[in-house]
């Protein structure tokens, strides 16, 4: 690494490369494993045609799109219209910049200094996923207004309020492993959890539990599927998007999903870190690369999001609300106070 | 932006109309519903009927009274059996011809098993209407097994065309009600699985619970029959107060709601499959030995009158007013649709309600449009 | 609010009683049939595509007075045959038209035959009648609705001129064509 340049440019874009590759085929089969599990719970077999077992079936989609025809509707907003599939899209990918997806490694010996398997750390992490992920938002609501469609604009309004409402608890269930971290930094979390020598969901299972619902409503996931309750309002806001744009907002949706469940890993499963990293006789665990376990913790997450799926109803919009604003955020706000009361009990934050 | 306001079709006003249909994946075929909405809060519903007419009751006017029967199958296409049974028992009515003791028992077992496909379809489309898919799947099989007793019975598995003015076409095949009796056996511990999906789920009640409710004095206004009727808190069941084939002789009873809303409707509907599943179990006990078939002319011609007659289908009642001028062929077939008549309460029971739930109502009415618009 | 259901409530049994419903599922025997490769087998009565025995027809024309959307048409001329020295007059049947496009599988022309056994049927186990053509692929007269040309019969069926017979797709306990009673 003795040219600067390399470290300064070459790795980035290296690491951006193979981020943003292994991000857009995870979501792509994601979207198999869900049709898998889905049709697994539901007594069938679900996708089984394309290579063996199924497993091309994510690129033939991908194909598929690519080569359909891509419709603007006349009275469509044009601008806006094309527009919102990438504003969705875009701030979903750049999130997975500061995710980190592993502790230092040299990929098994391959290079002589061990490097961070992620893209940065940067100091206000969480509160860059919170902003960043936020902006998603515009995707919805401009799509759906820009379609020119009644179906559409009503999921684009849902879609609005129930992201505004959701931001509110999340964020504070958010601060409360904050402040039992110290940081704001990704990084620093799971240090946190090191030095402490457990995880946070023991401390933070009610902060978890506010995050998770949050989660799920954010990516417009059932029971929170509004936006695009397929039985009221056909598609949603992508009522009448078609080909490669429609496939944005799924690949979005995918994305969104890996985000929330990485966040979620990192902030009260330990990140990386096995179970119990400070207990010497589970160290044999260890032989499982840090990454492996991040990617099991995420996956289990995953696996959830697609099980809430193959079970619960819908709520109604203002059941979701009331859910929202009379639920969640009082048990967030006096689940802050206790953790604040806590934290200060065991000797301020580190 | 000039552009823009053009496209707007009521610039002005704050309340929007949207065509919900025929084509929207939650209105059960090509029901369509012109509401008008303030947000999302429907100010009015009007339902738009006839996109699958086809003309069924003039159809009947040219056939044979047994030829008749294979278009009764696709009126109320997910009920055949009971939509021939209230057909043959008019004209066998007319005519004065009794059923013997055993078709009437093998009708009662088709006509129940029928009810039970009926309600496991309507289970799971209305659990994928409210968002939950899985049901749906888990329900389809059970029905995938009533289909199969139905093709090995008469060979037909939806349109079963599987009973004659006079009794029963065929007798029942070898083992055939050890098959279904292991069936029914069964099936009381799968309805208990669906129930622990549903009923006690706190979205399911938040859901159902106080939407579109209906009470008591106005269902029997707006004429409303079958579960719709009995989740308000009527006990009225045809099977009960005109018995006909042979529901005198067996013991059951009509589950019924206290509060007309939606999810007193789910309840009363999964308490008539269990009852459906008691009356199965009696009849196959019971089945008497003998012919299926009663001494009926090759050609059936009833004499000059006419005559009402309904049956308690798995919608509600559903009758068929006969007039015979003493041909070959009915003068008039008019038929007393369940699905047609319920439908009619949709606006009263979503006005003021939240689209979302206008979805539920659709599902909980439980309506097919190919009996609404014939 | 009683106590069990706050209880129920904040531990989220009743959304855990569902999810235990889907997860047990998850691991029971699949209900899917993967078709092309896997053909369930229909039920003995099951009605399926068309069979139809010339020699067995006596010409009545009851299935197509039976028939409720009158697709079968019937078309037929005397001619005198001796008969022992006698001459008697026969119907021989000219057309035996059926249009399976528009046809409905009800059985009832089966049911109203009037020969033993009957000389239409359904009960073939053949139930793959889909065609690119319906005009054309899916009308048929009499030859083909004895020898089956461009049907795709269910593994094992024979069509009705190389032994089909009711109740008896596979032709195989009724070996040659039987005597046409009646």
């Amino acid at each position: 690494m003795g040219n600067p340049w390399i470290a300064f440019l070459v790795v980035p874009l290296v690491k951006i490369v193979v981020i943003l590759l292994v991000v857009i085929l995870m979501a792509a089969y994601l979207s198999y494993f869900e049709r898998k599990i889905l049709a697994y719970m539901q007594i069938r077999i679900g996708p089984n045609r394309v290579g063996p077992r199924g497993w091309l079936q994510p690129i033939a989609d991908a194909l598929k799109l690519f080569v359909k025809e891509d419709i603007i509707p006349s009275r469509a907003e044009k601008f806006v219209y094309i527009v919102a599939p990438a504003l969705i899209t875009a701030p979903a990918l750049v999130v997975f910049s500061v995710i980190p997806f592993g502790a230092d490694t040299t990929f098994f010996g391959l290079l002589k200094q061990p490097i961070p398997p992620y893209l940065t750390d940067i100091n206000i992490g969480i509160l860059f996923i919170l902003g960043v992920s936020s902006v998603g938002v515009y995707g919805v609501i401009l799509g759906g207004w820009a379609s020119n469609n009644k179906f559409s604009l009503m999921g684009g309004l849902r879609s609005a309020a129930q992201l505004v409402s959701y931001e509110v608890p999340m964020g504070f269930s958010v601060i409360a492993v904050l402040l039992m971290a110290g940081s704001l930094s990704m990084v620093k979390f799971v240090e946190a959890q090191k030095q402490a020598g457990v995880w946070f969901i023991f401390p933070g299972i009610v902060a978890f539990f506010i995050y998770f619902v949050c989660g799920i409503a954010e990516t417009n996931r059932n029971p929170f599927d509004l936006p695009e309750a397929e039985s009221e309002l056909v598609a949603g806001f992508h009522t009448e998007y078609s080909g490669m744009k429609w496939a944005f907002y799924f690949l979005a949706e995918y994305a969104n999903m890996v985000v929330i469940s990485s966040v979620a890993t990192v902030l009260v499963l330990g990140g990386w870190l096995r179970p119990f990293p400070n207990v010497a006789a589970l160290a044999f665990l260890d032989v499982i690369p840090p990454f492996i376990w991040f990617a099991a913790k995420v996956g289990f997450f995953l696996f959830c999001y697609i099980w809430f799926r193959g079970t619960f109803p819908r709520y109604r919009f203002d059941q979701l609300m009331a859910l929202g604003w009379k639920v969640l955020l009082p048990v967030s706000l006096a689940n802050l106070l206790v953790v604040a009361l806590g934290v200060l009990l065991m000797g301020g934050a580190r | 932006m000039g552009n823009l306001e053009a496209t707007r079709p009521f610039p002005d006003s704050e309340e929007m109309e949207i065509s919900f249909g025929p084509q929207h994946p939650a209105t059960h075929g090509v029901l369509r519903v012109m509401v008008r909405v303030d947000g999302e809060k429907i100010v009015d519903a009007k339902p738009i009927i006839g996109y699958l007419h086809r003309g069924t009751e003039k159809i009947f006017e040219r056939e044979t009274y047994n030829g008749t029967i294979p278009h009764t199958d696709r009126m109320d296409y997910t009920a055949a059996a009971t939509n021939n049974q209230a057909l043959v028992g008019a004209v066998e009515r007319m005519m004065g011809v009794t059923v013997p003791p055993r078709a009437a028992y093998i009708r009662m077992i088709l006509a129940e098993l029928q009810r039970i496909a009926s309600h496991t379809i309507w289970l799971g489309t209305h659990a994928l209407d409210i968002g939950a898919q899985t049901p749906f799947f888990y329900t389809f099989q059970e029905r995938e097994t009533i289909l199969d007793l139905y093709e090995e019975y008469c060979g037909a598995r939806l349109t079963l065309n599987c009973m004659r003015v006079g009794g029963q076409p065929f007798d029942l095949p070898e083992g055939w009600t050890g098959r279904c009796g292991a069936f029914v056996d069964q099936l009381p511990a799968r309805i208990a699985e669906w129930e622990r999906l549903l009923t006690n789920n706190r979205i399911w009640k938040l859901r159902t619970i106080g939407v579109g409710v209906i009470s008591a004095a106005n269902a029997i206004e707006w004429g409303l029959t079958g579960p719709p009727l009995r989740g308000s808190g009527v006990k009225w069941d045809i099977r009960k107060v005109f018995p006909y084939d042979r529901y005198d002789e067996v013991d059951f009873e009509i589950p019924i709601g206290a509060n007309g809303d939606t999810y007193d409707r789910y309840l009363v509907r999964m308490e008539e499959m269990r009852q459906s599943v008691r009356i199965i179990k009696q009849c196959l006990a019971k089945l008497p030995d003998g012919p299926v078939m009663a001494k009926v002319p090759k050609v059936i011609k009833p004499p000059k009158g006419e005559f009402y007659f309904s049956v308690e289908g798995p919608k509600g009642e559903l009758g068929f007013y006969a007039v015979s001028d003493g041909t070959t062929n009915p003068y008039r077939l008019h038929v007393r649709p369940a699905c047609f008549i319920n439908l009619q309460a949709l606006p009263e029971l979503v006005r003021g309600h939240l689209i979302a739930d206008m979805v539920a109502v659709i599902g909980t009415l439980d309506i097919v449009l190919g009996e609404i618009d014939r | 609010m009683s106590l069990w259901g706050f209880l129920t409530s904040v531990f989220q049994i009743d959304l855990a009683q569902g999810l235990s419903v889907t997860g047990k599922f998850f691991f029971h025997r699949k209900a899917t049939i993967q078709y092309p490769e896997v053909r369930p087998e229909p039920a003995g009565r099951f009605r399926g595509m068309f069979g139809f025995s010339e020699e067995r027809c006596i010409v009545c024309h009851i299935c197509a007075k039976a028939c409720p959307i009158d697709i079968i048409h019937i078309a037929d001329h005397f001619e005198e045959v001796e008969v022992d020295g006698k001459k008697k007059k026969k119907k021989i049947l000219d057309r035996y038209d059926l249009d399976v496009k528009r046809c409905m599988f009800c059985g009832l022309c089966e049911e109203a035959c009037p020969t033993e056994p009957v000389a239409i049927w359904l009960t073939t186990k053949s139930y793959e009648t889909a065609a690119y053509e319906r005009n054309e692929q899916l009308y048929f007269d009499k030859e083909r609705l004895q020898n089956w040309e461009g049907v795709k019969p269910y593994p094992g069926v024979v069509p009705p001129n190389m032994g089909q017979m009711p109740n008896d797709p596979t032709g195989a306990s009724s070996a040659g064509p039987e005597e046409q009673k009646r």
